[in-house]
């Protein structure tokens, strides 16, 4: 205990391939640390919820208004593709949860294999993703080079929103669903690329021994932004590509 | 405390990382069995999307996505084993967003729509214009 502020407390390493933590001197003891950062957290998680909540109130509005716009738009889309990110991330999420129980047993190798699956798992969610993007791009479902330019009044055309093939002109406002597609699905893939990049810095301390048995909170936190990446996605996979 | 024995953690109900306070530590085999019950549910959706349920394959799906979201909280994020201001701060976030969703659909199913979208609502229109179909208006 420090109570003086000057000591600071030291979680002794469990090995020699293991560093010791130091508690970071404005918590009194190692729990206070631990509690109060997976609190923040959680606070920080509940915020995720309500960003993405907005858009799928968008979703469900306008799913309820034009039913047939979004049942028409969604069978544009690769339902297999989305099938197989989804198992993706759900691989990558058991990854992750065995990477966090790893650190927590003191097993490295094992943390950082299981890290290394996860990012593997993220980068082929982001490939596939790619290539989706690239196949709607050519439809002119989103005309990505066109996506910041402004709305034509006169015509009241969208720029980015071609339908090269005429398939959503029978429908009213088919650039709506693509317009929700495009952004829960980018600000998805951020999230994911984000993810990526706290799993492979957690992946530095571990291999220079900072997660063990006495200290995994870093990889408990990264792990549970991980797991809400796939939360997110457990729900866009059947509203976008399977819209009921 | 530090001398603490933690082989133990390898169990479903071990702890380790004392020195951070008892942590819940799950074991290898139930991770597999959320995983494995994840894929096939993420089956079951698809299969379920393949048949014509009416407007219920959106409750379907819903209640589907809920149940693998629900395994996904409880147990990949530990959520069953956190602390109780924990849970209330993560699962209140959900109470909050079912009165976004709440408010803003029963906006939509209460509000008369005008232009196009009376399309939709043509019959819902007709009640509100005709209010003349009355048999009894004018004979008193």
């Amino acid at each position: 205990m420090s109570h003086d502020g000057h000591h600071s407390v030291v979680i002794p390493a469990p090995g020699p391939e293991f560093v010791p933590h130091t508690v970071a001197h404005h918590f009194d003891t190692p729990v206070q640390e631990f509690q109060s950062a997976k609190l923040g957290f959680w606070l920080f998680l509940a915020t995720e919820i309500l960003l993405f909540g907005g858009l799928f109130a968008a979703y469900f509005y306008y799913h309820e208004v034009y039913p047939e716009t979004f049942r028409l738009g969604g069978q544009q889309l690769d339902w297999k593709l989305g099938a197989i990110n989804t198992t993706v991330l759900l691989l990558s999420s058991w990854t992750m949860a065995m990477g966090v129980r790893s650190a927590q047993t003191s097993q490295k190798q094992k943390t950082l294999m299981f890290c290394g699956l996860t990012v593997v798992g993220a980068l082929a969610f982001m490939v596939i993703k790619f290539f989706e993007y690239k196949a709607k791009h050519e439809h002119g479902f989103v005309v990505f080079s066109e996506l910041f330019a402004p709305y034509d009044q006169a015509t009241g055309s969208l720029a980015w929103f071609k339908d090269y093939d005429g398939v959503m002109a029978g429908v009213p406002h088919g650039h709506l669903f693509f317009a929700i597609y495009l952004t829960m699905t980018a600000i998805h893939g951020l999230h994911v690329i984000i993810g990526a990049g706290l799993i492979l810095w957690i992946m530095v301390g571990a291999a220079k021994g900072r997660f063990h048995n006495g200290y995994f909170l870093p990889v408990d936190l990264v792990g549970l932004y991980w797991h809400l990446v796939d939360l997110i996605w457990i729900f866009l996979f059947p509203l976008l590509y399977l819209v009921p | 405390m530090s001398a603490h024995d933690h082989s133990h953690g390898h169990d479903a109900h071990g702890h380790g990382g004392l020195q951070m306070g008892h942590h819940h530590i799950s074991s290898s085999a139930m991770f597999l069995n959320v995983l494995i019950a994840l894929l096939i549910l993420t089956g079951i959706t698809v299969g379920a999307s393949r048949v014509d349920f009416g407007p219920a394959n959106m409750l379907i799906a819903m209640a589907i996505a809920s149940v693998k979201a629900s395994l996904v909280i409880a147990f990949f994020m530990h959520v069953k084993w956190d602390t109780a201001i924990n849970k209330i701060v993560f699962l209140s976030s959900f109470l909050f967003l079912s009165l976004l969703f709440i408010f803003t659909l029963s906006d939509h199913a209460t509000r008369r729509l005008d232009g196009e979208l009376t399309v939709r609502h043509t019959n819902v229109q007709y009640q509100w214009t005709q209010p003349k179909a009355d048999p009894n208006h004018g004979k008193h």
